[in-house]
């Protein structure tokens, strides 16, 4: 596939040979935001690598919109420019894709990342920054926080932090941030979008690992491992904080539960690949951070918290069978008491809700029922948990919910050897 | 008179005599092939059970939920040694049915052509029957989860009503790879198929109004009171 993407970059930029920088929008039908993130961005090059060699690519998935056109009407003569079609195989209009489809509800996104890794090799670039065009909110100064710490500071991978409402990410600030942390002892916020920067070393390394590749999470989610990856192989991991995120499509808005399988699977397909290594793992480390300081916002949406305590006590009661099976039996009579309790009182304990995820991660590698079964059945649990995240820091401050997220990655570390002990010993 | 007597008996002797000497090899290759089923019944049965053994097929039942849904049904064994103990039925058939066609009885002519001819189709339904189960356990619980995830009420009916679907499917279609009744199955089937689709298109006219505004509403997103933030 390297040498076809190569291919199409030769026949529109034959000149170009080596470049410092590769700017990349991997894209499918945003004609309606484009424009103005692709002015954006070469304003933001200009600004902070004037006299640096770029080339600014579009991986498009097989638009219908025109978007490609677009980019290239936008970027002119401004920067050496290159338009590739990644070979997506038929995904972007088969039906069957639609539930596999990443976050962004970009298909093939996976593939669009994989040649622009490839183009980033060919090229020797130092760096490259991948950047959504989805996201309106995107800066002039996006450019530079994911790139300067690559081009400048010997960072390998560059991971993009928002600014985000209170209980915005919950899925992330409960399960996957706090696992991601006491596997590979990273304090990452594992968010994902928005804009990554990669140096060329681990460009190159994410081209030459076939196997990252392979099964359902590493062709559909490449947002939920990308960070995982970096941080379990070593790589120098740095965070920017970009601001706030508006975007489009709202990841997960459409189907929470196949996100969550997707998130979720991600984590726990790679804990099966680098076991050795967070089985080590002792404590966890904070990462550089570039950029703005971290808000949160105190402004919050509007959260159904009876409709998520509905869809946990419907999966208590429907679900109960699955769960069984792949609940251990302490943890599971602690999730039965739980419906007992009234609304208002309703609190899922966080030690229960780490002894809950460990179960599912020792069930997902053990294969006891089918893995997108086991992954969705987490809904309802993960439902009770956000819930009682809500009532516990209902009327507390900012300070308060980051309290809370932060004593949950602690409750994680702290409870590893049980993970570890089932793990092995199952 | 007493010569004919002395005749007639050592005739008839002579008789039933030669017919047991013809017989006895006979009754011996029997015996012998029933001896033999038993040993070689007895041999596949244990590599069979030791090869499933290596390749944890205990495990992809209780998997893919094969496993708990013959537990449901009364059956205690482990399916390995299910598996096993069917293997060495069907190889001790096998020679037991040799065996009486080696007796060469009128009444067993061509027992083993007649059996061999229809062990096809036996294989061709008990392979029909188990992916029949496999599947039926399996939509059964894709549904189910879905259901809860959508937070629909009823959710463990539904999930029932496609399980048992697919099980009178499976059904139907080993009765007519059986060569059972084949029109009356047919027939039958299309009454209880089409009985159910109909009772459940009136149980949803009437009793189920609210249900399907439910649904419809999540599916075409017109739902005002979703949450508005992200998860991821």
């Amino acid at each position: 596939m390297g040498e076809t993407v190569w291919e199409q970059v030769q026949e529109q930029c034959s000149d170009v040979r080596k470049v410092d920088l590769v700017v990349a929008l991997p894209s499918f039908n945003q004609a309606s935001t484009v424009v103005p993130v692709v002015h954006t961005i070469v304003a933001g090059l200009k600004s902070a690598f004037g006299h640096a060699s770029i080339l600014f690519l579009n991986a498009d998935v097989g638009s219908q919109d025109g978007t490609p056109d677009l980019v290239r009407q936008t970027v002119g003569d401004l920067l050496p420019f290159a338009s590739i079609r990644p070979n997506t195989e038929g995904m972007s209009g088969s039906t069957f894709a639609l539930n596999r489809f990443s976050y962004s509800g970009m298909p093939a996104r996976e593939e669009a990342f994989r040649s622009v890794f490839a183009v980033t090799r060919r090229l020797q670039a130092g760096a490259c920054i991948v950047l959504d065009p989805s996201v309106r909110s995107v800066t002039a100064e996006w450019v530079s926080l994911l790139a300067h710490p690559i081009l400048e500071k010997g960072a390998d991978y560059v991971a993009p932090v928002f600014n985000r409402q209170r209980y915005e990410g919950s899925l992330t600030n409960n399960l996957i941030a706090p696992l991601t942390r006491a596997l590979y002892g990273k304090r990452v916020a594992c968010q994902i979008g928005g804009g990554y920067g990669f140096s060329q070393k681990l460009s190159t390394f994410f081209l030459e690992s076939e196997a990252l590749w392979e099964g359902d999470a590493g062709r559909f989610s490449i947002d939920s491992w990308v960070t995982t990856v970096a941080v379990a192989e070593g790589y120098e991991v740095w965070q920017a904080c970009l601001g706030a995120k508006v975007q489009d499509i709202k990841a997960g808005a459409a189907d929470i539960s196949t996100s969550l399988a997707q998130a979720v699977g991600a984590t726990f397909h790679y804990m099966e690949r680098y076991q050795d290594i967070w089985e080590k793992q002792v404590g966890s480390e904070e990462v550089p951070i570039v950029g703005h300081p971290i808000e949160i916002d105190m402004e919050s949406v509007p959260i159904q918290v009876e409709r998520m305590l509905k869809g946990f006590r419907q999966g208590l009661r429907d679900l109960l069978p699955i769960w069984e099976v792949i609940l251990a039996p302490d943890t599971l009579a602690g999730v039965l008491e739980l419906g007992l309790r009234d609304d208002e009182e309703f609190r899922f304990p966080l030690p229960l809700w780490v002894q809950t995820v460990y179960d599912f991660a020792v069930a997902y590698h053990e294969k006891v029922i089918h893995r997108e079964h086991l992954l969705k059945s987490l809904m309802p649990l993960y439902l009770g948990r956000t819930a009682s995240v809500v009532l516990e820091t209902k009327g507390g401050g900012p300070g308060l919910v980051q309290d809370t997220v932060e004593h949950g990655c602690q409750t994680f570390e702290a409870m590893k050897p049980y993970l570890i002990d089932r793990w092995r010993f199952q | 008179m007493s010569e004919m007597w002395q005749d007639a008996m050592v005739a008839a002797f002579r008789e039933m005599a030669s017919r047991g000497v013809l017989f006895l090899p006979k009754l011996m290759a029997l015996v012998t092939f029933l001896l033999l089923g038993l040993a070689i019944g007895w041999l596949v049965k244990v590599s069979l059970m030791r090869i499933l053994n290596v390749v944890r097929f205990e495990v992809f039942c209780e998997r893919m939920g094969l496993t708990p849904a013959l537990t449901k049904a009364g059956m205690k064994q482990q399916i390995p040694h299910l598996v096993g103990r069917l293997a060495f039925w069907i190889v001790f058939l096998f020679f037991a049915f040799m065996g009486v066609d080696a007796l060469d009885l009128p009444a067993t002519a061509n027992l083993m052509s007649a059996i061999l001819g229809f062990l096809p189709d036996v294989i061709a339904a008990i392979l029909v029957a188990l992916l029949g189960i496999l599947l039926a356990n399996f939509t059964g619980e894709a549904v189910l989860i879905a259901a809860v995830n959508a937070q629909i009420h009823g959710a463990r009916f539904i999930a029932n009503m496609v399980r048992w679907g697919v099980v009178i499917f499976t059904v139907a279609m080993v009765l007519t790879q059986l060569g059972i009744a084949k029109e009356i199955v047919v027939a039958a089937f299309s009454i209880i198929f089409g009985g159910i689709v109909l009772a459940m298109a009136i149980a949803l006219g009437l009793g189920g109004r609210s249900i399907a505004k439910e649904v419809l509403e999540r599916r075409f997103g017109r739902e005002k009171s979703r949450d508005e933030f992200t998860h991821i």
